[in-house]
Parts: structure tokens; sequence; C-alpha cells
């Protein structure tokens, strides 16, 4: 294959001008866990599937969804250690700019930073991109935000998407589910259907994991509180 | 009883009560009768030795802050001797006093300014005021000029070495017509036309020297004085307040004016406009 | 002598009713020497936004265009204006990053905050110690006759026609007892849709 010859550095581009090894990261992400993360309009909700392949797995002990500052929460697809450096960076450049400024960071800010480690992994030597695709929520400025950060150190803002394995299937769904006025409750209900969508097996509040953000904060769900969720699901 | 007497016992309580008390105060006022008895440092060779008491333990100089800012003027042309002199007494940067009177008047005949230490300049005035006095009882004429600023420059001499700080110009007119000397603590006494003592001398002499010939008119002469005095107080941070003017006529000296600094520079500037619009 | 007292100058700031003032001197001398009676110590860092920086004149430089690029980084980045507090807090971080060579400026920023409209003040040392009371706060090498001015002229909710009345007197008659600040000043009043900017005119010596 000719992209072969190309995909020993990821800072060398394709002929065709791709960088190969993105695209291989890309595809990382793709047959990760599905997300979802869904903009309300009195907050924003991210989910995943935290599925165990055993039964002797402890669940409810290493998360998915975590908390980067009071007011800012992150999920992702793709490969669970990549992700966990990532939430490490995330906390740290959270911190520091609370200490220059005094001041929370901006949703905003947050993302193009990750955003920005992110891509210097796609330029470096001796190193590979992350193979993790994020989904960043938070609460600023009176109003919800969320984000999709790319392995290539792209980043979008969304209404409502989705990542990893069937994300197409999951994002035809929300386009026909979405609407502006959302309220959270809704949206949470939203996101779980759509992560349903693609679900094999049975779902529970052990093997899917919720975090919402608001004005009050961002905050994990407890299992309790998605089993009721999950009661209103058909 | 008897013993007592003997003894002078009775004598005792007068004694404790009263002598001491005299002595008291012969003893504070000694520096009147003998001006030079003033308490120096209690060593051998004050001069010398009080160096090593300059410092302190971690070799930083120990220093009385006082007022040592100043600018003052003296300059003699046909019409006699002009004084002009600011009144800003510092200490380090705070400003004391802006009403300052740095003119003595020692008689009617003389008159002296004060630059550095205040307290000195002051004191060593008012000595020599009395031996000008004294002198004036003693001959039934005035003191020279000469004399009495020789007076000055020997008496602050005996002190040299030991801190004093101070320079002086002494106007006067005597016998031999106007005079105008300059005395300073470093011993110096010298009769000159035109003096400028202090740390805003410089920018004084710098309007002075320009401005400076023998045969000026009185008025012309007192607005050089004048401006001298608040262009330094313009630049130097140490001078400033009122500008004050005398003017030493065979007759006695005359005090010609005080002036504010403030209105002084906004009337120079209002001039200088004028100049400008004239062109 | 303190490198700080180095030029001289005096500055003040005060909070009134939804509006903040701040005023300094203009002398630039080195020691005793008067050099110029026109040296800018305050400068406008946004519509709303005024920093002073009284102490080492070269510093004073320096640091204002320091803070002039962090902050117009900081509002390209975040495509919003920088408000007093966070300017505040970056400039504190900005002095303790030499805290072992400092900057000798003691600064004072004063200002609205753009949201708001909130008053701020606040003054720190040279290593960047905030200090963000609700009346006044002073700088400079009058600093001492300042507080005292201050503390007997100020009161709570001042217009901004009395601020200003307030801050003058409180500086004129501070740095005439000091040798080396004064040779004029100017003073800023802040509102929420204008900024008065008067020179006084005061003693020249």
């Amino acid at each position: 294959m000719a992209s072969e010859r190309y995909s020993f550095s990821l800072t060398t581009f394709s002929p065709s001008g791709k960088l190969v090894q993105i695209e291989y990261a890309l595809a990382a992400v793709a047959a990760g866990a599905p997300s979802v993360g869904i903009k309300a309009c009195n907050g924003v909700v991210i989910a995943t599937e935290n599925k165990h392949k055993s039964i002797l797995y402890d669940e409810h002990s290493v998360h998915k969804v975590e908390m980067i500052t009071k007011h800012i929460g992150m999920i992702y697809s793709g490969m669970g250690p990549d992700y966990r450096l990532l939430v490490k960076q995330a906390r740290k450049m959270a911190q520091k700019y609370f200490l220059t400024y005094r001041e929370p960071i901006p949703t905003v800010q947050l993302v193009q930073r990750v955003a920005a480690v992110m891509q210097e992994y796609t330029q470096s030597g001796g190193v590979r991109p992350f193979g993790v695709s994020l989904l960043i929520c938070g609460w600023d400025s009176g109003r919800p935000y969320l984000f999709q950060c790319d392995p290539s150190g792209a980043y979008f803002a969304w209404k409502a998407t989705a990542m990893g394995k069937n994300y197409i299937n999951g994002k035809t769904f929300l386009e026909k589910r979405y609407s502006e006025d959302l309220e959270l409750d809704d949206a949470v209900h939203t996101a779980i259907l759509t992560l349903k969508e693609s679900f094999e097996g049975q779902m529970t509040a052990d093997n899917i994991e919720v975090g919402i953000c608001d004005e009050s904060g961002f905050r994990r769900l407890e299992p309790s509180h998605v089993k009721d969720y999950l009661a209103n699901i058909p | 009883m008897a013993l007592a007497e003997i003894c002078g016992m009775s004598d005792f309580d007068t004694f404790r009560r009263e002598a001491p008390f005299d002595n008291e105060i012969a003893k504070m006022s000694n520096n009147f009768t003998h001006n030079t008895l003033l308490s120096v440092p209690p060593y051998s060779n004050p001069a010398e030795n009080l160096a090593y008491f300059s410092k302190d333990e971690s070799g930083r100089d120990i220093k009385i802050k006082f007022d040592h800012g100043t600018t003052t003027l003296g300059f003699m042309y046909k019409g006699g001797v002009v004084l002009a002199v600011d009144s800003r007494a510092t200490g380090g940067q705070f400003i004391g006093s802006q009403t300052m009177k740095k003119i003595v008047e020692i008689n009617d005949f003389l008159l002296g300014t004060l630059a550095g230490g205040a307290a000195d300049c002051v004191y060593w005035d008012r000595v020599l005021a009395k031996q000008c006095r004294m002198y004036e009882l003693r001959n039934r004429e005035r003191i020279s000029v000469a004399a009495a600023s020789k007076l000055m420059a020997n008496m602050v001499y005996n002190y040299k070495g030991m801190g004093l700080s101070m320079g002086m110009m002494l106007a006067g007119w005597d016998k031999r017509g106007p005079q105008l000397y300059y005395v300073d603590s470093e011993g110096t006494r010298t009769p000159g036309k035109v003096f400028s003592v202090g740390s805003g001398s410089i920018y004084a002499f710098g309007v002075l020297d320009s401005g400076y010939k023998w045969d000026l008119t009185d008025e012309e002469a007192y607005d050089l004085g004048r401006r001298s005095i608040y262009h330094a107080t313009h630049r130097d941070a140490y001078s400033g307040g009122i500008v004050r003017v005398y003017h030493m006529k065979p007759t006695g000296w005359v005090h010609i004016d005080n002036n504010d600094c403030m209105d002084l520079h906004y009337k120079y500037q209002d001039e200088k406009l004028q100049e400008i619009n004239k062109v | 002598m303190s490198i700080l007292a180095y030029n001289g100058g005096a500055m003040v700031a005060m909070k009134g009713d939804k509006c903040v003032s701040i005023a300094s001197d203009k002398r630039f001398g080195i020691q005793a020497q008067t050099i110029a009676t026109n040296f800018q110590k305050i400068f406008e860092m946004g519509p709303h936004l005024y920093v002073g920086l009284p102490g080492l004149a070269t510093d004073t430089q320096t640091v204002m265009e320091k803070l002039r690029f962090r902050k117009n980084l900081y509002e390209l980045k975040e495509n919003r204006p920088m408000s007093p507090k966070v300017f505040s807090a970056m400039l504190s971080n900005m002095l303790y990053e030499n805290r072992f060579g400092p900057f000798f400026v003691e600064p004072i920023v004063a200002g609205l905050d753009p949201g708001t409209y909130e008053p701020y003040i606040c003054n720190m040392d040279l290593i960047g110690c905030p200090n963000q009371p609700n009346d006044f706060v002073v700088g400079g090498t009058a600093s001492s006759q300042l507080f005292g001015m201050c503390e007997s002229l100020w009161e709570p909710n001042l217009g901004p026609d009395d601020l200003f009345e307030t801050t003058s007197q409180a500086l004129i008659n501070a740095f005439d007892r000091d040798a080396i600040s004064g040779w004029g000043a100017v003073v800023y009043i802040i509102e929420k849709d204008k900024v008065t900017v008067r020179d006084l005119k005061t003693r020249m010596d």
C-alpha cells in the first residue's frame, strides 16, 4: 500500500496531503466507546458507555466522566490512558489560569489550550497523536458550552453531537431529536436514548456514565440518579 | 545638735536646695557667656576621633537628618548689596516648613543668610549678633563686615570636623562701603561680588551670572535676585516656598518684598506667553 | 535613599458612587533635580481601566509596556475586555515573577468592571502583594501625607464632581509637603459613559 510508505513518521505528509497517523488516530476513536453531548437551554449533558468485559470488574471505581474545574467536565471516545493524560493537563491548565487571573477559566479557553496540546502531538518527534476525541462541556458567562476536540487538534462547538462507535447513526438520531428549547432533563433523556440506539445488550446504571453542567457547576450523576432516567426509557 | 553645727549640717539643707539650682542655671546657659563652651564629644581630639563613630556596626553612615536644601544668593552692584533667599526647610524629603526666615537681621547694617544645618546657622548667627553688639558697646562704633565675618569664621573653625554644616553670606555696609562675605563651616571666609549658596545655587547662578552687571538699577537688581531664586526653586526639590529679597543700602538694610513661588511661576509664565504672542 | 524615591512622585485613587478617580503628580526628577514637569505615570489600559505606576521612572515605562503586551494578548485570545480585577491579578503575578529582582514600582489600578460597571481600586507593593480596600489607595513618595489627607477628606458615595474635588485636594495638599513630588497634577474621573481628564494648577517649586 502506498500510504504505508508515509506512515512511519507522523510528521510526514503523504503525496495526497494527508497525515495518515492522524487518520489512524481518528479510526481508533471511531472504534472506541460511543459518547454523546447535548446542550440544553439551562445546561449541558455529556454521556458515554462504560461497558465492562467481565462481571468481576468493580464498576464505579474508574470513571470516564471527569471534572476539570467546578464548571467544566469532560468525556471521551478512544483510548483511556491517553484521555487521563489530557485530563491531568486540562486540570493543570485550568488551575494555572485561575492562578494568573483570579478568575475561573472560560470553557473556550480550556478547549483551546487542550486542543493546542493535542496539536503539538501531531507535529513533534518521537510521539504519536492522542487516540481520543474529547467532549468538553462547561458553563460560564451565564450560558452552556459544548466542544469536541479531535486528535488533530481541531475543535468544534456543538449543540449536540456523538462520537465513537456508530457515531453517524448517533448524529442522525440527534438531528431528528434536537430542539433549541430543550430543558436539561429532556437533554439527559435524549442523550441516553442516543446511546441506546447503538447499545449492545442491556443498558443499566452501571454501564453508562452521565455528567451534567449547569449554573451550579459540573457534576457526575450518581448511578441511582441515572437509574431514574433509565426508568423512563421504554 | 552641737555636732551638727560644728559639722555645718545646719547649712546642709540650703546648700542642697539652692546651690545646685544656681549651678544648673550657670551650666545650662554658660554658652551665652562663653559661646565656645558647647559640649563636644567626650574624648580627646574630637574632630579626629569623631570619625570612628560616624558608622554603625554594619558600616552604614550614621547621619542626623536636618535641613540641608536651600537656595540663597547675594550680589553687589552700584546700589549696594542685594540678598535673596527661598524659605523651604526640609528634613529628608519631607517639607517641614515653607515659611522659614533664612535671612537673619543681625543688626541694622548687617544681614546674614543661612544655608546648611538650620540649627547651626541660627545659633551661630545669634552668637555673632551678640558679639557684634558687644563690639559696638566697647568701641562706640559699628563693627566692620570684615571683622564680623572673621569672628564668625573663627568661631566655627573651632568645631571644624565635628559636623557643623553651614554656608552663609554676610552682607553689610560699613565705613568702607558695601560689603559681601562668604563664610562656611569648613573655615572658608572670602569677600566677593556674587555668591550663591545651597543645593539650588547651581540653578541660581545660571540665571544670576547671565543677568548680572554692576550698573543694574535697584529694581533690576531685585528682579534678578528674585528670578534667580525662583528658577532655583523650580528645579531644586529642596528649595521653595517664598522668595525674600533684602537690599543693603548706606542707610541700613531694607526688606524689599516677599513673593510666593507659585505666584511668581504663573506671573513669569504669563510674561513668557505674552512675549511669544508679540513675535 | 530608597530607589523607589529616586525619581519622586505621588499617586492616589478613590472610590466614589458609580465612579472612581485616579490622580498623580507630573514630576520627573533625578533626586533633587527636576527634569520634566509633564511625565506620564497613569496609563489607559482600556475604556474603563487605568493603571498608575509610581516609583522608578524607567520601571514605570517598562512595566506599563509589559502590561499592555499581556493585556492585549489576553484580549485577542479571549475576545473580551479585561476587567480591572483580572488586570490586577495579572499584574500581581507579573511583579511576583520578579520577586528577587523586582521592578521598583508600587502600582495602583483603578477602573470599572466592563460588565457591571462596579467601581474597583487596588494597589500593591513592588512584588505584587495586592490590597483592595473600599475607600482609597495611595502610592509614591508622598504616601504618608496622602494617607493623612485621604483619611480626613474621603467619605462614602461621593458623586463624580465631589470625588474630583476630594481627590485633587488630597493630592495637592499631600505633595506640597513632599520635596520630590508635585510640579503639576492630572486627575482622571472614570464614569460609566465618560472619563474626564483634568490638569491641576499647582505650586511649581
